[in-house]
C-alpha cells in the first residue's frame, strides 16, 4: 500500500466559514474524499455552525473511510468557537497542538 | 452633528412629507387609484411618525398615528378613498401640518379639531362612512369640549435620546438560576443570517454555561446538504437573567428553531439531568470571537463619546457611495471607445439617465452661504464693470486683445451672475400647495364648493419672490373664493357647475414670472364697484370711467364689494395692500374681468431681487436708478404741455390727459427750488392707486442691470430711496422707491385725479 | 477592523440619527436611500450587517431583503429591520423575507448597537 502515504492531501480553510462557504467547503473536502487529510485551520476568523457541520460530518466520513483527519493547524478563534459550541475535535487535533 | 441639527433636519423633511401628503392625497381626490400614490401618501405619515417619535413629540406621533392607521385601511383596500373620505383625510394633513408646526415653533393647534378629526379618522377606520352632508356646513367643535382619545392601541413612543447610551446599571441579583436549554436551529435560522455560534456566545455572555453538541443526525458527508441544519444543542447555563434572558438572547431566532428553556430547581437535578454525555463547560473568555474590537460590544455599557467630539467622525465616517455608484456609468462610458462601441455608449447613458430621474442629485446648502456667494458675484460685476470703463478711459490706443478679454470677462461675469442666482430659484410649487389648503378652509367656511388646479408649479423663481409671494397670493385666492365664485345654488341657477373653479397658473415670459389667478365665478360687479366708489366718495358720481377703470378701482385702499364684511376677506386688508407687496416686489398686477365669466388677475415678477433693470438718471447732480418695470414711457416736456395748478401743483398734459407732474429733487430734498420741466425729462409711471404720474428728472443716462445693494443692511432706511447700487465707474447710485415718491407728492385726491383723467 | 453597516431609510432623519449613532459607536457606515439604492450599492459597500426601514419608495424593506437573499454574494449577511411598532405582522413579514432580526422605531441607540451585535461576529 505505497499509495496511501502518497495520498496525504492538506487543506486550507478560509477565514469566514460562513453560510457561504459551507458549500463550497464541502465540495473542497469530497474532493479529498479517500485521501489522509491534514487540515489548517490556522487563518480561520470566523465558524458558523454550517461549516462546523460540514468538517464534522467529514470526521464522520473519514472515519468510515479508515483514513486519517487531523487539524494540522488551528487559529485561536477556531478552536474557541468549536469549544463553544460544544463541537470536540480534540481527539482530531494534531499532536503539536493538543493541549 | 447633534440633536438640534437633526431635529432641524426632521422639520425640514416632515415640510416636504407634509406637501408628498397633500399632493398625493388631491391625486386621490382626483380619481387617482395608483397604488404608489397611496403608499406615497402613507409613507409621508409614516415618516412623520417615525421622526417624532425619535424626538417625542408625542401629539404629533398619536395622530399621525391614528392618521396612518385609516391609510393603511385605504392601502390595504378595505376603505374606498372617496371624496368625502378624502375630505376627512384632506382636513387631516392641515392638522398634521399644523401640529408640525406648534412642535417646531411652540403655540398651540386647534385642540378641539384635532380631536374631532381623530374621532373622525377613527371611524373611517372602523369602516363607518362619514356623514356627507355634514362636512362643509359644519363649524369646528367648541374648543371646551373634550372627548378622551381614543387610546392608541398601546402603542408608545420612547423618545430617543443620546444619553441613553449610558447602560442602565440593574441591581445585581445574588440568585443565579439554572437554565436548562434545548436548542434545535432551523435550516431557515442560518438562510436568514441568524448564526448558532453566536447565539452560544451571546448565552456564554449572560451566565456560566457548559454544553453539548448532538450531532446525531448529521450524515455523512457526501449525503448531506451544506445549508441543512443537523446539529443541537443541551445547554445548562446559571444566570441571574433566568429564563427571560435566555429567551431574549434567542429572540431574533425564535421561530426558525426548536426551543425549550426551563429552569432547574435544585443543583441535584441538574445533576440528574445530565444523561450519558457529559457537557462541555464554556468557562474561557470569548473576546477573541468579537472580530478582535473591544470597543464596539464595550460601547453598549459605556457613555457614549461626546456628541461634539463624535461630529467629525461622524461625517467622515460616511462613505459616499450615491455618488461613487453615479460616477460609475461614466466611468465605463469613458473607457468604451466612442467610435467602435457606439451602442453600448448610448445604451449606458440612457442607463445612467434613468437612474438620475429616479434619484437627482442634490445637495443642500444652507442659505446663508448661497447669499454670500450672490454678494461676491454682485461685486464681482462690478469691478468687472469698474475695469472696463477704467481700461476705456486710460488705454485709447485700443488693443484689440485687452478689449476682447474684457470683454469675455463681462460675458462670464454674466453667466456666473446668473447661474448663481439659478441657485436661489425654486419652484413656485411650495407656495401654489399652500394655497389649496387656504382654498379649502375658505371653502369650508364659506359653504362653497370649490376646486383649485394649479399649473406650472415647478416654474423657478428667486426664493424671496417665492416667500414673499405667499401672502399676497393667499389674500387674492380668499377674495376669488369668497368674492368671485357665487354660492352653488346660484351657480347652479346660472346654468354653472355647482363646484367653482381657481386656477392658478406659473409661466415665465420674456424674463420674468406670470402668475395668473383665474377663477370662473362672477366676474366684478361694476355697478356695485362704481357705486361704492361713489359712496366712499373715490369718484365723482357723474364720472365717465371705462371698464378697465372701474375694474382697477378694487386696488384702491379700503375698497370692498362684499354686502357684509365677511370673516375670510374683512380683516381690513384690500386688494391695495396686495397691490402693494406685489409692487414692492417689483412687480404689477393687472386684472380682467367678464361679467358672469370670472376676474383673472395676473402678477408679473422679477425672476430674481438680487439685479434690477434701471434706467439711471441724474438728478440735481446725483445719479438715480428708477426701476425699469415702473416706467411706463419717458417724455421730453413742451413748454404747452405744462400746466400749472393751485399753488405749486403743476400738470403735464399727455395725449388729451392730465397727469401730475413730480419733481423728485425736490421730494429728495436735493434742492430748494423747483426745476423746469422743459429742461428736464418725464418719466411716466404708475403710481400706486393705478393712476399716472411724471416723474421729473434733469436727464437720463442710459439703461442698465444694476445689482441691489440693501441700505438697511449696509446704512439705514433713507425715505423714497429703495436701495442702492454701484455703477461701473465706482459711484454709489441710489435706487428710487417710486411708490414712496408719489406718495410723498401726493397733494391732490384720487377724486381729483381719476376725474380729471376722465374728462381729459 | 471596523464593522460595516449598511443603513437604507428614506427619512432624512432616521439615516441621520443612524449615522451618529453608529458612528459613535465605532461602525463604518454606508447609507442608501431606499431598496434600490441599497441592492445598488450592495457591492461596493460589502457590509457586515445591514439596517433597514421596511416603508420606502421604489423597492421596500421586504422586497429589498429578498434582495439580498438571492444574492448569491451576499445572502449570508445579517439584515435588521427598523419597524415602527411592534406589529406582529409586520415582522412576521420581515422575518418571511429574510430579516435576521428587528429593532423596534423609535429606536434607542442601547438596542440599536445591541441588535447588530448580536447578529454580527
Amino acid at each position: 500500500m505505497a499509495s496511501k502515504k502518497a495520498a496525504q492531501k492538506s487543506l486550507s480553510l478560509a477565514p469566514v466559514l460562513d453560510l457561504n462557504e459551507a458549500t463550497a467547503l464541502r465540495d473542497k473536502l469530497m474532493a479529498l474524499k479517500g485521501s489522509d487529510l491534514a487540515i489548517d485551520a490556522s487563518a480561520v476568523e470566523r465558524v458558523g455552525a454550517l461549516c462546523a457541520q460540514v468538517l464534522m460530518a467529514a470526521a464522520k466520513t473519514w472515519e468510515a473511510d479508515k483514513r486519517s483527519y487531523t487539524f494540522a493547524k488551528a487559529s485561536e478563534p477556531f478552536l474557541k468557537t468549536m469549544q463553544l459550541i460544544g463541537v470536540n475535535i480534540e481527539h482530531l487535533l494534531a499532536k503539536e497542538i493538543q493541549r | 452633528m447633534d440633536m438640534n441639527e437633526i431635529k432641524e433636519i426632521f422639520f425640514q423633511e416632515c415640510e416636504e412629507q407634509l406637501a408628498e401628503l397633500e399632493s398625493g392625497l388631491l391625486k386621490l381626490n382626483d380619481g387617482d387609484r395608483d397604488p404608489e400614490t397611496v403608499n406615497a401618501v402613507f409613507r409621508a405619515v409614516h415618516s412623520i411618525k417615525g421622526g417624532a417619535g425619535a424626538f417625542g413629540l408625542d401629539d404629533l406621533v398619536s395622530f399621525a398615528h391614528v392618521f396612518e392607521t385609516t391609510l393603511d385601511c385605504v392601502r390595504s383596500n378595505k376603505l374606498d378613498p372617496n371624496q368625502d373620505v378624502l375630505k376627512v383625510m384632506l382636513k387631516s394633513a392641515d392638522v398634521l401640518a399644523d401640529l408640525t408646526n406648534a412642535a417646531r415653533d411652540g403655540g398651540g393647534v386647534d385642540e378641539a379639531r384635532s380631536k374631532q378629526l381623530i374621532r373622525e379618522l377613527e371611524a373611517l377606520a372602523n369602516g363607518e362612512m362619514p356623514a356627507a352632508s355634514e362636512a362643509p356646513a359644519a363649524k369646528p367643535a367648541p374648543a371646551l369640549v373634550a372627548t378622551p382619545v381614543a387610546d392608541d392601541e398601546g402603542f408608545q413612543p420612547i423618545p430617543f435620546s443620546f444619553d441613553d447610551f449610558g447602560g442602565e446599571e440593574k441591581p445585581v441579583e445574588p440568585f443565579a438560576p439554572t437554565c436548562e436549554i434545548l436548542f434545535h436551529p432551523k435550516r431557515e435560522l442560518y438562510a436568514k443570517g441568524n448564526e448558532a455560534t453566536l447565539l452560544l456566545r451571546d448565552l456564554s455572555r449572560i451566565g456560566e454555561m457548559s454544553i453539548r453538541c448532538d450531532m446525531d443526525s448529521l450524515p455523512p458527508l457526501e449525503d448531506m446538504n451544506p445549508e441543512e441544519a443537523y446539529f443541537s444543542w443541551k445547554i445548562s447555563i446559571a444566570t441571574e437573567k433566568g429564563e427571560d434572558g435566555v429567551r431574549t438572547v434567542f429572540e431574533f431566532a425564535e421561530w426558525d428553531c426548536d426551543l425549550e428553556v426551563r429552569t432547574v430547581e435544585e443543583d441535584h437535578e441538574a445533576e440528574a439531568g445530565k444523561d450519558e454525555l457529559p457537557m462541555q463547560p464554556v468557562p474561557f473568555d470569548l473576546s477573541i470571537l468579537d472580530d478582535g474590537d473591544d470597543d464596539a460590544t464595550g460601547e453598549a455599557d459605556e457613555p457614549a463619546a461626546p456628541l461634539s467630539s463624535a461630529n467629525t467622525a461622524a461625517e467622515s465616517n460616511v462613505v459616499p457611495i450615491a455618488a461613487a455608484s453615479r460616477a460609475e456609468p461614466s466611468r465605463s462610458e469613458a473607457r468604451a471607445a466612442p467610435a467602435v462601441q457606439q451602442a453600448a455608449a448610448a445604451a449606458n447613458p440612457a442607463a445612467s439617465a434613468a437612474s438620475a430621474a429616479a434619484a437627482a442629485p442634490t445637495i443642500r446648502v444652507d442659505l446663508d452661504r448661497v447669499d454670500r456667494l450672490i454678494n461676491l458675484v454682485g461685486e464681482l460685476v462690478i469691478n468687472q464693470a469698474m475695469l472696463s470703463q477704467s481700461v476705456i478711459e486710460n488705454d485709447n490706443t485700443g488693443v484689440s486683445s485687452i478689449n476682447m478679454g474684457l470683454e469675455e470677462l463681462q460675458q462670464l461675469t454674466r453667466e456666473i451672475q446668473d447661474s448663481v442666482m439659478a441657485i436661489r430659484a425654486q419652484p413656485v410649487k411650495p407656495v401654489f400647495q399652500r394655497m389649496s389648503r387656504i382654498v379649502r378652509e375658505i371653502a369650508d367656511v364659506t359653504g362653497k364648493s370649490v376646486r383649485l388646479i394649479t399649473e406650472g408649479e415647478n416654474t423657478e423663481v428667486d426664493k424671496t419672490v417665492i416667500d414673499k409671494l405667499a401672502e399676497p397670493l393667499t389674500h387674492m385666492i380668499r377674495n376669488a373664493v369668497d368674492h368671485g365664485l357665487e354660492a352653488p345654488e346660484k351657480r347652479e341657477a346660472l346654468g354653472k357647475n355647482p363646484e367653482g373653479t381657481v386656477r392658478l397658473t406659473a409661466k415665465h415670459r420674456s424674463g420674468r414670472i406670470v402668475i395668473e389667478l383665474a377663477d370662473d365665478g362672477g366676474g366684478i360687479n361694476r355697478e356695485k364697484v362704481r357705486q361704492k366708489a361713489i359712496d366712499n366718495d373715490l369718484i365723482a358720481a357723474d364720472a365717465n370711467l371705462s371698464d378697465e377703470e372701474i375694474d382697477n378701482l378694487i386696488f384702491h385702499a379700503g375698497f370692498s364689494t362684499a354686502d357684509k364684511i365677511s370673516d375670510i376677506s374683512g380683516r381690513g386688508v384690500g386688494m391695495d395692500v396686495v397691490k402693494r407687496s406685489i409692487q414692492a416686489l417689483g412687480g404689477r398686477i393687472t386684472i380682467s374681468s367678464k361679467p358672469g365669466q370670472g376676474s383673472v388677475f395676473t402678477m408679473s415678477l422679477p425672476l430674481t431681487l438680487a439685479v434690477l433693470d434701471g434706467m439711471v438718471v441724474t438728478v440735481a447732480g446725483q445719479t438715480l436708478v428708477v426701476p425699469l418695470t415702473a416706467i411706463v414711457e419717458t417724455l421730453q416736456p413742451e413748454a404747452s404741455a405744462i400746466h400749472s395748478f393751485g399753488a405749486s401743483q403743476r400738470l403735464i398734459s399727455i395725449r388729451n390727459s392730465f397727469c401730475p407732474l413730480v419733481d423728485v429733487g425736490r421730494i429728495l430734498n436735493f434742492r430748494s427750488t423747483q426745476a423746469d420741466p422743459v429742461d428736464g425729462v418725464a418719466l411716466l409711471v404708475e403710481s400706486e392707486g393705478g393712476g399716472q404720474r411724471a416723474l421729473m428728472v434733469d436727464a437720463i443716462q442710459g439703461q442698465r442691470q444694476v445689482v441691489i445693494k440693501s441700505l438697511e443692511a449696509n446704512y439705514t432706511h433713507v425715505p423714497g430711496i429703495a436701495a442702492a447700487t454701484i455703477l461701473g465707474d465706482g459711484r454709489v447710485a441710489l435706487i428710487l422707491d417710486v411708490d414712496a415718491v408719489v406718495a410723498a407728492s401726493r397733494g391732490q385726491s384720487l377724486k381729483q385725479e381719476i376725474s380729471l383723467a376722465a374728462t381729459g | 477592523m471596523k464593522k460595516k453597516v449598511l443603513t437604507v431609510d428614506d427619512s432624512r432623519t432616521i439615516r441621520n440619527m443612524l449615522l451618529v449613532t453608529l458612528n459613535n459607536a465605532g461602525f463604518e457606515t454606508i447609507q442608501a436611500e431606499d431598496g434600490v439604492e441599497g441592492l445598488e450599492v450592495l457591492e461596493e459597500a460589502n457590509p457586515d450587517v445591514i439596517v433597514t426601514d421596511i416603508n420606502m419608495p421604489r423597492l421596500d424593506g421586504f422586497g429589498f431583503i429578498e434582495g439580498v437573499r438571492r444574492n448569491e454574494k451576499y445572502r449570508a449577511i445579517p439584515i435588521l429591520v427598523l419597524t415602527t411598532e411592534s406589529d406582529a405582522e409586520k415582522k412576521n413579514r420581515a422575518r418571511q423575507a429574510g430579516a435576521t432580526g428587528w429593532i423596534v422605531k423609535p429606536f434607542d441607540p442601547t438596542k440599536l448597537i445591541d441588535a447588530i451585535e448580536r447578529v454580527t461576529a
